[in-house]
């Protein structure tokens, strides 16, 4: 526990010293420093929790408002210190880079010392037990993150995400507070471990509570229907707040889950088919939404969501594993939705740093202006394929990995036979579904940006970045591809924090724990053959070329000589056809001023731009609520189809109230 | 044994896709009162592919040459997952069937990687439709399999197929998942009624506008590689109407599935002798059909199941 108090110290004291430092170059290092003693002391006592187990608790009382202060240290929470951490240094050295251009002119002391209090903020979340204490390490994060996003404060639109963002983190307060007042009013303590008293009892309060939890967990790490504010949060953000916000901090929100999962003991059957829902409607919506976005670092926020779905429908079939007894599905589904959330921090991480050096190299993440970047970055372009085969969840790099633990989850005879199996293989297809999506989404936004012709002669490439921001980059892909192709690496740093829901689950024996490592063992072995036959396959390819080089000659247009970059294929065009499918959803505002006549004037215009439907609808129902009813009302006596409809309303709600009714009455 | 079988399997594998082109190609040429050419013709065409030097666009990278590499590798790999000659495969181990879906995920994506690396419209255009027919695809497939893991109760592919047609609700199983990987077969190697491959307009094509500008033996690796997705297929939907079982009579029950198979291949021939194309906006709802007769399947093993509970 000292060396952890220790390491938060020297993120203090560093945060200060960054702000006292006159030479932005010395703040930047002041806080590189500091972060790295931290990190190495707070990892030396996690890293022994997380490999090895153990439980370390320690409590101070405190005057009335804090009660008590409760620290905690068990594998859970060692297990997101142990990535959190090292990887927010990264994201330190990232913006020593990505800053620099501004060094000259603005005071980049704040950035560096919220960076270390957003370490600061997890090492509080991560470890603190008691409701007080932990609510202040969620706000500093809250309002950390809100900082480091209004860095280009002048911009308007950067202010507008920025509080948008703080309002929607505080209405997730709310709710969180709720629960917590709930529990107190219950148990009359503080503690979390005072809780577990009231949650492991069954009662229609507990209920209310867990719908609670999920809501405020779930507004944190960006769960459909709340995820509004994350894709403007991100676009505005400077490349190593987006990448730190969605990687890492809103990791928050599913730990949060997690630990009060931990302490509810035996779910009901409910909650899981509620996390389930919750999730796969995330995984879905996120995904519809990638596939429209010009705004490369807002079709990344958007996957945020569609991956956190993911890892939650991991989390439901582990609630529902619980709530059956069966250990197979415990494991199976904790195992999966731990190992993507780290899985996701890294290649999340390492596709923003990609769109930021994009941004920083042509000043622009507009998939329509840009193109042909591979050629002038391509250390660049080759890190964020790797990131978005991964994102895919395609073999053999890491997303697969957890993916495919969370289909061996879903597909698995220990679900009851009928209802329940065919809704878990329902799931299933949704996420394959998700997987193709996001497939599609990935291909189009690195085809539009690195490959091809540049679309817009103004764009200009300054080439590739500098070794500063290279650097967090490869670390972030040799883990993706260390987890990907050692997948017992991965494993053995989520086993202990799984055996902590297993040991919830009754007639789990040791055959359990092992369960996710018997399954990954031939895919590991697949992927090596697949490494093998495609090398195999380049050399034989290398020698029927051997001789004279291929020629070169202009890309095949039909015999069209004329073509221009403007002429490439859209990101509009990519996914019109796809859009088309899913309009209800994605919905796009056009404006045309078409060409008319023989010989149409200039000014001739069409724009599309893809809106999203769910915010758009929110707003009007919130601003405009009384007069949609109201219109709706009207079309009643009006449109024979509304008139049945309504009729068919009232016949269910008289017969309904008639048999319960009279169900009562026994 | 195993040995002996694994050899065949790979035999067939390499082997298998060539007569099978030819088999769909000949049914197509009778029915229009051709002859139509040799059933082994295939071989020739790969092998004068291999012996030309392609030809790159100024504009690509390496990535247009590493495309059509790893859809072969993907693909090659994806067959010793599969049971090819019927309830047998060398690599076979729980899940597998979700690692072979992936692994034509990643073959695709290079494809279509490789083809808007070109920076050419069309190739662009060939690609959006192949993601969004993919991506309509995934979830059929995964229904389809995951109903067969539910009815046979095994979770690996050499298992899977042994649904049978036992009982109404079995061939209700059976013949959705059989129409749902029919339309997959379709849609992933391009055949009528969604792609034809004998057209050249490039406008309205799917798979062969994306390697407009392949060539050499780049071009041999994307056409075996589609004839080898088209053989594993037909093989599946062989497996699934094979009555005999591998464990009994190993050898007939490979005779009977490689009748089968080409079967599959005459099916497919008759198909395209028969049916226009369909107009590209169509293709989403036929794509969606695959779904739909997949979930029929799911919903009519959920109530077997559901009723001998």
């Amino acid at each position: 526990m000292t060396l952890i108090l220790a390491g938060a110290l020297v993120l203090l004291l560093g945060a200060a010293l960054v702000l006292a430092l006159r030479d932005n170059h010395q703040r930047a290092w002041a806080a590189i420093a500091s972060q790295s003693v931290a990190t190495v002391l707070v990892l030396a006592r996690v890293l022994p929790v997380l490999l090895g187990g153990g439980d370390f608790r320690r409590s101070a009382a405190w005057s009335y408002p804090v009660d008590l202060i409760a620290v905690h240290l068990d594998p859970l929470g060692a297990f997101f210190l142990a990535w959190s951490l090292p990887m927010t240094l990264l994201g330190t050295v990232y913006a020593f880079g990505y800053l620099r251009p501004w060094f000259k002119t603005r005071n980049a002391g704040v950035q560096f010392a919220l960076l270390n209090v957003t370490s600061l903020s997890f090492v509080m979340i991560y470890t603190l037990e008691s409701a007080f204490a932990f609510l202040l390490g969620w706000e500093i994060a809250a309002v950390a993150a809100w900082l480091l996003v209004v860095w280009d404060y002048r911009n308007q639109k950067v202010r507008f995400a920025g509080f948008n963002y703080l309002v929607s983190t505080h209405i997730g307060l709310f709710f969180l507070l709720a629960a917590f007042m709930v529990m107190h009013s219950q148990t009359g303590s503080m503690d979390f471990q005072q809780f577990e008293a009231f949650l492991r009892v069954p009662s229609s309060l507990r209920d209310v509570t867990f719908v609670l939890l999920v809501t405020a967990f779930g507004l944190k790490s960006a769960f459909f229907p709340f995820h509004t504010w994350l894709p403007r949060a991100h676009a505005a953000a400077p490349a190593h707040v987006s990448a730190l916000m969605s990687g890492v901090i809103h990791k928050a929100g599913l730990f949060g889950l997690l630990r009060f999962t931990l302490l509810l003991g035996t779910p009901d059957a409910w909650m899981g088919w509620y996390v389930i829902g919750f999730s796969a409607l995330s995984a879905l919506m996120g995904a519809l939404y990638t596939t429209s976005q010009r705004d490369l670092k807002r079709l990344l926020g958007y996957s945020s969501t569609e991956n956190v779905g993911i890892a939650g429908i991991g989390f439901g079939v582990g609630y529902l594993g619980l709530a059956w007894h069966q250990p197979a599905l415990v494991a199976l589904g904790f195992t999966g939705g731990i190992l993507h959330l780290l899985n996701h921090a890294f290649f999340k991480c390492l596709l923003f740093y990609a769109a930021g050096a994009v941004y920083r190299s042509t000043h622009s993440v507009d998939l329509e202006r840009l193109g042909g970047l591979a050629r002038r970055m391509p250390w660049t372009a080759g890190l964020f394929l790797l990131g978005g085969l991964a994102i895919s969840g395609l073999p053999p790099f890491n997303g697969f990995i957890s993916e495919f633990l969370i289909y061996g989850g879903l597909v698995n005879e220990a679900a009851p036979a009928g209802i329940e199996r065919g809704t878990f293989i329902a799931a299933a297809a949704l996420l394959a579904f998700v997987g193709g999506v996001s497939a599609l989404a990935m291909t189009r936004a690195f085809g539009l940006v690195f490959l091809g012709t540049a679309r817009d002669p103004a764009v200009h490439c300054d080439g590739e970045v500098t070794a500063w921001m290279r650097l967090p980059m490869l670390a972030h892909a040799a883990g993706l591809l260390a987890l990907g192709l050692l997948p017992g690496l991965g494993l053995a740093l989520v086993d202990r924090p799984v055996r902590l829901f297993l040991a919830g689950a009754s007639g789990a024996g040791p055959a359990a724990t092992l369960e996710a490592a018997r399954l990954l063992d031939p895919v590991q072995r697949v992927a090596l053959l697949l490494l093998l036959v495609l090398a195999a396959l380049f050399l034989l390819r290398r020698w029927l070329l051997r001789g004279a080089p291929a020629p070169r000659h202009v890309t095949w247009g039909c015999g069209y000589v004329g073509a221009t970059p403007r002429m490439q294929y859209t990101g509009a065009s990519f996914s019109a056809q796809f859009a088309g499918v899913f309009s209800t959803v994605l919905q796009q505002r056009r404006r045309e001023r078409l060409p008319s006549g023989p010989f149409p004037g200039a000014g001739d215009l069409l724009q599309t731009q893809s809106i999203d439907v769910v915010e758009h609808r929110m707003l009007e129902a919130i601003g405009d609520g009384d007069n949609l009813v109201v219109r709706l009302a009207r079309r009643i006596p009006v449109e024979p189809r509304f008139s049945l409809a309504a009729g068919l309303v009232v016949v269910v709600v008289v017969v309904g109230m008639l048999v319960t009714g009279a169900g009562g009455g026994r | 044994m195993t040995p002996l079988v694994t050899l065949a399997h790979l035999a067939a594998l390499l082997l298998l896709p060539v007569p099978m082109v030819g088999v769909i190609n000949r049914t197509k040429a009778l029915w229009a009162g051709r002859k139509g050419p040799r059933l082994l013709q295939g071989f020739s065409d790969l092998r004068r592919l291999l012996r030309k030097r392609p030809v790159y666009s100024a504009v690509t990278t390496g990535l247009f040459a590493a495309g059509p590499l790893v859809l072969l590798a993907t693909t090659l790999v994806s067959g010793l997952l599969a049971p090819l000659l019927g309830g047998f495969a060398p690599l076979s181990f729980p899940y597998d069937f979700v690692v072979f879906a992936y692994l034509w995920g990643l073959g695709r994506i290079f494809l279509m990687i490789s083809a808007l690396d070109t920076g050419s419209s069309f190739e662009g255009m060939g690609a959006s439709r192949e993601a969004t027919y993919a991506a309509l695809l995934e979830p059929a497939l995964f229904l389809a399999f995951g109903t067969l893991a539910a009815a046979t109760g095994t979770t690996s592919f050499a298992g899977l197929l042994d649904v049978g047609f036992g009982s109404p609700a079995q061939a209700v199983t059976s013949l959705g998942t059989l129409l749902t990987l029919f339309i997959v077969l379709q849609v992933e190697t391009a055949r009528v009624p969604v792609d034809d491959p004998a057209t050249h307009l490039e406008l309205t094509m799917v798979h062969e506008v994306m390697v407009l500008d392949h060539s050499g033996p780049d071009l041999a690796a994307v056409q075996y590689a589609s004839a080898m997705k088209l053989t594993l297929c037909a093989a599946l939907i062989a497996g699934l109407l094979n009555p005999v079982r591998a464990a009994g009579a190993p050898a007939l029950a490979v005779a009977v599935n490689l009748v089968l198979t080409f079967g599959v291949a005459v099916a497919v021939g008759f198909v395209e002798s028969l049916v226009a194309r369909l107009k590209l906006k169509v293709i989403p709802q036929y794509v969606l059909v695959g779904g739909v007769s997949a979930a029929v399947a799911l919903l009519a093993t959920a109530w077997m199941q559901g009723g001998s509970r």
